[in-house]
């Protein structure tokens, strides 16, 4: 399906992972910094990239930054924030045009490189911190942003299911930290933090276009100057945590016309786990298609629901299955889903459920191959999880998934939490 | 058959409009894994009132063109999202104002799924029983959005600024329309907006183009459709003063949402100058107060808007207006200050630097947007359906001047024009 695959090699003791290709307009670029979910780093570390983004050596202050970005074709540079298994990863990308497509005297990868080298080791300092008038500014942009996620009421009510599910574990904390630890931050606190965070995370930088290893290396060695680094740090499996006793449910009220039906489940298979392309057909016959139990079921049968979908997460080994409804319907709603799930432990799936869902999976796979973002975050996937995987053999792997290996992965699979959103109103 | 080369995207675009009227695209993408194909139809939420030519005026309920879109997927052998999972293909649908499109992407079976998506989109089946039954899903899609504070703030503003327009109305319509929809008047929208001379089918990635063409070809050719004459859209008079100046949400928030846009005079180009005219005023937007602008950033360290804040532009033959904002703790305040930044520019037009560097700016996004099958087949379909052809965007881009972009900063801004929508809880 793939026409090359990624080179490597390190720079400084990051990873460098190339695929060269021409089939793009840009290229792609993403770097990844991965750090153990901890309560006492979770804030600092997603603060990092949002004060990197105000200003840089050469351009100190956001105006000029953000010029700089507008002069290189609108280089598509941003970062995002989020959780994968037990680990907080901040990952800065950048899509810069190819030069045969525009007039450019310099190779804009060279430039583009140079301009996330800036932004991500050498930031604008004063004092041999970071400012602290940017560093104000952002943990307002942080706090606003945390405040904000009950805004989006579908993606609130999986953040709570999942906050209520994890307690116990580092997987409660957002990935952008907690609102009553960013007052009393110093730029100070923060710039050594930094610091240590360059120096000791996973790092993988990433090159999609046409280019080559060899040009990629010579112009990250300019580019980036990251502080002596001491490994390359991999990253860490955690073990899947097992449910104990009954499920816990969660009622929540807030001014919202739809309910907002959410479950967490537990499973104890992970991406590198053999066991990895039943536990996709699991989920791709309960809930991740169109032509999946609940949609069918919740939806075009009952006509409870405009949405009613489960989603795995093979880093963390927990399945979610997220519907909006009628308040009224929540009884309905509930013994419809529970009906799916032991219709799975029944290992009730029909030959067609199992073609069809097998079709899906295959074509979301090679899908993948079109988009230079999705090859790399395809590839991410090997090294975070430490297991070598290419959309070919699992493609290939799921055409030998039975229905008693579905059934087996269903056995394991375990209602921990039901957590529901609704009105103010009263029964 | 007619090849279109675009040699500076080196892109290669074939196109053929069928003796039935229906017009087909198709735009090679050799290595590519992936196919995309759209089949879209010219009518979206604003076509509730028409007539086609010699018979009479039909007018109908509100979010009749998005229940349209979800009944379509139900054939008499059941749902049409099975036959695709069959041949491994994701299929969905979308509505807009103006269009509504149909939408498959598959790696394997292209030619099986193309099929498919062309006989169940031409194969309509409505019967009392599953009408009333999609009143519950689409009820339940109406309540979603209903609590989304960005919808409710966007939606709000268009209705604000437009008095008779239909693009006032959300496009789902509301639990209350959507009553009144049943078989007949789903058939009597059926059958005149989606006439093959009122669509266009648009298919890119890895296929081979001349198999595509003899595919579709047989296959309109084995069915008969009755000529039709133009449709005719009939629009309200739309008065030139915005509706209502402000308007208010109440909706629990963790900090106000405020948009606010101008309404543009009606009777604004039609066709390549349309197209011109949202590629200057968008670049006009962007180099006045785009995330690299000296007016975002002292907003932003102002902390009167955040990352959320935004702007865009949309344009139609009969209706034309911008919508700016985002979250904001003081939306009195952002107005007033906005003002007063934005004053001073209008008078001495934006600077020429900053013009040229956002021109590269939106180069860069285009060629990027390229990339994307998904995104060329949309807004090729959008653009053509205006008058336009996406692939002649770069020439377009590279002839706009400072003169134009400063004669539409001055003409855009008219505060006379201007409406606001703020989404707030009741105690902020």
């Amino acid at each position: 399906m793939t026409e090359a695959s990624f080179q490597r090699t390190a720079v400084g003791n990051v990873r460098l992972h190339v695929l060269p290709t021409d089939r793009f307009k840009t290229y792609a670029v993403a770097l990844y910094i991965g750090s153990p979910l901890r309560e006492d780093r979770v804030t600092r570390n997603a603060l990092a990239p949002f004060v990197l983004r105000r200003g840089t050596k050469t351009y100190p202050t956001t105006q000029l930054f953000r010029e700089k970005q507008a002069d290189l074709y609108g280089a598509g540079f941003g970062f995002d924030v989020y959780k994968r298994g037990d680990y907080q990863l901040v990952q800065f990308q950048l899509d810069i045009v190819d030069d045969k497509y525009v007039s450019e005297s310099d190779s804009l990868l060279r430039q583009g490189l140079h301009f996330l080298g800036e932004a991500v080791t050498k930031p604008a300092l004063e004092n041999g911190h970071f400012l602290d008038r940017y560093v104000q500014d952002e943990k307002e942009t942080v706090r606003k942003r945390l405040e904000a996620i009950v805004n989006d009421k579908i993606r609130y009510a999986a953040e709570r299911c999942m906050e209520e599910m994890c307690k116990h574990e580092p997987y409660r904390l957002h990935p952008l930290g907690k609102i009553a630890d960013l007052a009393s931050l110093t730029s100070d606190e923060l710039y050594n933090n930094y610091i240590e965070w360059l120096k000791e995370s996973p790092m993988d930088l990433y090159i999609v276009g046409n280019t080559t290893l060899d040009e990629v290396k010579a112009y990250v060695e300019e580019a980036f100057a990251f502080p002596e680094r001491a490994s390359s740090p991999d990253y860490v499996r955690a073990i899947p945590t097992k449910k104990e006793g009954s499920v816990n449910t969660v009622v929540e009220k807030l001014d919202v016309s739809q309910g907002k039906l959410n479950m967490g489940l537990r499973c104890d298979v992970t991406y590198a786990d053999d066991r990895y392309p039943a536990a996709l057909m699991y989920n791709g016959i309960l809930g991740a298609f169109p032509h999946s139990k609940l949609f069918l079921n919740v939806r075009e049968k009952a006509s409870l629901a405009y949405y009613a979908a489960s989603r795995y997460d093979g880093h963390k080994g927990i399945l979610t299955i997220q519907s909006g409804i009628e308040v009224a319907n929540y009884e309905q709603a509930c013994a419809i889903i529970q009906e799916q799930l032991e219709e799975m432990r029944a290992g009730k799936i029909s030959e067609t459920e199992l073609t069809q869902t097998r079709a899906m999976i295959t074509n979301q796979l090679r899908e993948g191959n079109d988009s230079a973002f999705d090859r790399i975050a395809f590839d991410f996937n090997t090294v975070l999880s430490g297991k070598k995987r290419t959309p070919e053999e699992i493609a290939e792997a799921i055409t030998r998934v039975t229905t008693d290996e579905i059934r087996q992965f269903a056995e394991t699979v375990q209602l921990d939490t039901i957590y529901f959103l609704r009105d103010r109103k009263e029964d | 058959m007619e090849p279109i080369q675009i040699d500076r995207l080196q892109e290669k675009l074939y196109r053929e409009v069928l003796p039935n009227g229906l017009t087909v695209y198709v735009l090679p993408k050799p290595g590519f894994s992936k196919t995309y194909a759209t089949f879209t139809t010219d009518f979206g939420s604003i076509d509730n009132h028409f007539r086609l030519a010699g018979g009479e005026d039909i007018r109908v309920p509100d979010g009749i063109a998005h229940f349209l879109e979800h009944k379509m997927f139900e054939e008499p052998e059941g749902d049409i999202f099975a036959t695709f999972a069959s041949h491994g293909a994701s299929a969905n649908a979308f509505t807009g104002f103006e269009r509504t499109a149909y939408l498959f992407s598959a790696t394997d079976h292209v030619y099986d799924n193309l099929k498919t998506l062309i006989d169940f989109v031409q194969n309509p089946y409505f019967t009392d029983q599953n009408v009333e039954k999609e009143k519950g899903i689409i009820g339940q899609e109406i309540k979603m959005y209903e609590d989304n504070p960005d919808w409710r703030s966007y939606f709000g503003l268009i209705s604000a600024m437009y008095q008779e327009h239909p693009v006032r109305i959300d496009i789902a319509g509301t639990v209350e329309t959507i009553s009144h929809i049943d078989k007949e008047t789903l058939y009597s929208c059926y059958h005149t907006f989606y006439h093959p001379s009122n669509m266009l089918l648009f298919v890119v990635g890895g296929i081979e183009p001349e198999k595509v063409l003899e595919l579709v070809r047989t296959n309109q050719a084995a069915k008969t459709f009755p000529p039709q004459g133009p449709i005719e859209r009939l629009q309200p008079k739309e008065p030139a003063a915005v509706g209502q100046k402000q308007l208010i949400v109440h909706l629990p928030v963790s900090m106000p949402k405020m948009y606010f846009g101008f309404k543009e005079p009606s009777g604004v180009p039609v066709g390549e100058e349309l197209v011109r005219r949202e590629l200057a005023v968008k670049v006009m937007l962007d180099t006045l107060i785009g995330s690299s602008t000296s007016i975002y950033q002292t907003l932003y360290e102002e902390h009167l808007i955040s990352d959320s804040f935004g702007h865009e532009y949309n344009i139609a033959p009969d209706y034309a207006f911008s919508i700016i904002g985002g979250d904001t703790p003081d939306p009195d305040r952002l107005l007033a200050r906005v003002r007063e930044l934005i004053e001073p520019v209008l008078t001495a037009g934006v600077a020429e630097a900053d013009f040229e560097r956002t021109r590269r700016k939106r180069i860069g996004s285009y060629l990027r947007m390229l990339n994307s099958p998904e995104a060329i087949a949309n807004e090729f379909t959008r653009i053509r359906f205006a008058g336009g052809d996406l692939f002649e965007l770069l020439p377009l881009y590279e002839s706009l001047t400072l003169d134009e972009i400063n004669s539409l900063l001055r003409e855009h801004f008219d505060w006379s024009r201007l409406a606001v929508c703020i989404v707030r809880g009741e105690d902020q």
